[in-house]
């Protein structure tokens, strides 16, 4: 495990295509990606996590399923953050439309929604979306300040 | 090997399910696909055993939300147990152990039902 930890790196970008199947991968290369930025084991499970909702969250609603398209994981080390950018050409999905998570009300109205959402946001530090050049942006932030939020 | 299979006991009027391997997006059909059996069955005191199970994101808890109230409803209610630290942690982020009682042993969680536990909520 390195300690470089607090210097910019080089950022890593990965083209998967828009399937299910990848989640899996995307998982693994997160939680490598996040140890070698210096979290440790516990925290790195966390953010494949977020990132494996994230991307699930572009699967089913920016691409509504359809498996021929392309999403791109952009992986940067900024010494003092960890960012990954979750990338896709779908529909605009307005995240303030999820609706926020009420454990009460999915157990008595069966909504199931909403959950990867609401992991994200307990998960990182900012969970951030923005159209750009007809792309859909989601930017997952993890500060690494010692103390910071598990 | 698959990336889920999941077992399913008959422990006396307790149904144990075994899922082993990870549950996301990609694999939730089948954990979804063996709590709807044992509720067709109507078997509706279900321990969800996690000792085999790696990792678990929100489809997999969608998949017990979406089960929880007719199971409840019919005098059940759906339990875990020996869940991993990685899966124990996502249940805590989540809230789930308010909402599903957990248990650090298969035996613990069947007995539980013996005893006439209630649901967590």
């Amino acid at each position: 495990m390195p300690a470089s930890g607090r210097r910019a790196k080089p950022a890593l970008v990965v083209k998967i295509p828009s399937e299910t199947s990848y989640l899996a991968l995307v998982r693994d290369l997160t939680k490598k990606m996040a140890e070698t930025a210096g979290f440790p084991e516990a925290t790195a499970d966390r953010l494949a996590l977020a990132v494996d909702e994230a991307t699930t969250n572009v699967i089913e609603h920016a691409y509504k399923g359809a498996s021929d398209q392309e999403i791109e994981l952009r992986f940067e080390d900024r010494g003092t953050e960890f960012r990954v950018e979750i990338v896709d050409t779908g529909k605009m999905v307005d995240p303030r439309t999820v609706p926020r998570v009420d454990l009460e009300r999915f157990v008595t109205e069966r909504r199931t929604g909403g959950l990867g959402m609401h992991l994200m946001e307990k998960i990182m530090d900012s969970v951030t979306f923005r159209r750009s050049a007809r792309r859909n942006v989601c930017l997952l932030v993890k500060r690494k300040e010692p103390g910071a939020a598990p | 090997m698959s990336d889920l299979t999941v077992d399913t006991r008959d422990v006396e009027d307790v149904t144990v399910l075994y899922p082993r391997g990870f549950i996301n997006a990609h694999t939730v059909r089948g954990f979804d696909g063996a709590i709807q059996k044992a509720v067709a069955r109507r078997r509706f005191q279900i321990v969800v055993n996690c000792e085999g199970l790696t990792y678990i994101a929100s489809a997999g808890l969608g998949a017990m939300m979406g089960a929880i109230e007719e199971i409840r409803a019919s005098g059940g209610d759906l339990r875990m147990a020996a869940p991993n630290e990685t899966v124990q942690n996502i249940f805590e982020i989540l809230g789930f152990n308010h909402l599903y009682r957990t248990y650090p042993s298969e035996a613990e969680a069947v007995e539980s039902f013996r005893k006439g536990g209630q649901a967590a909520s």
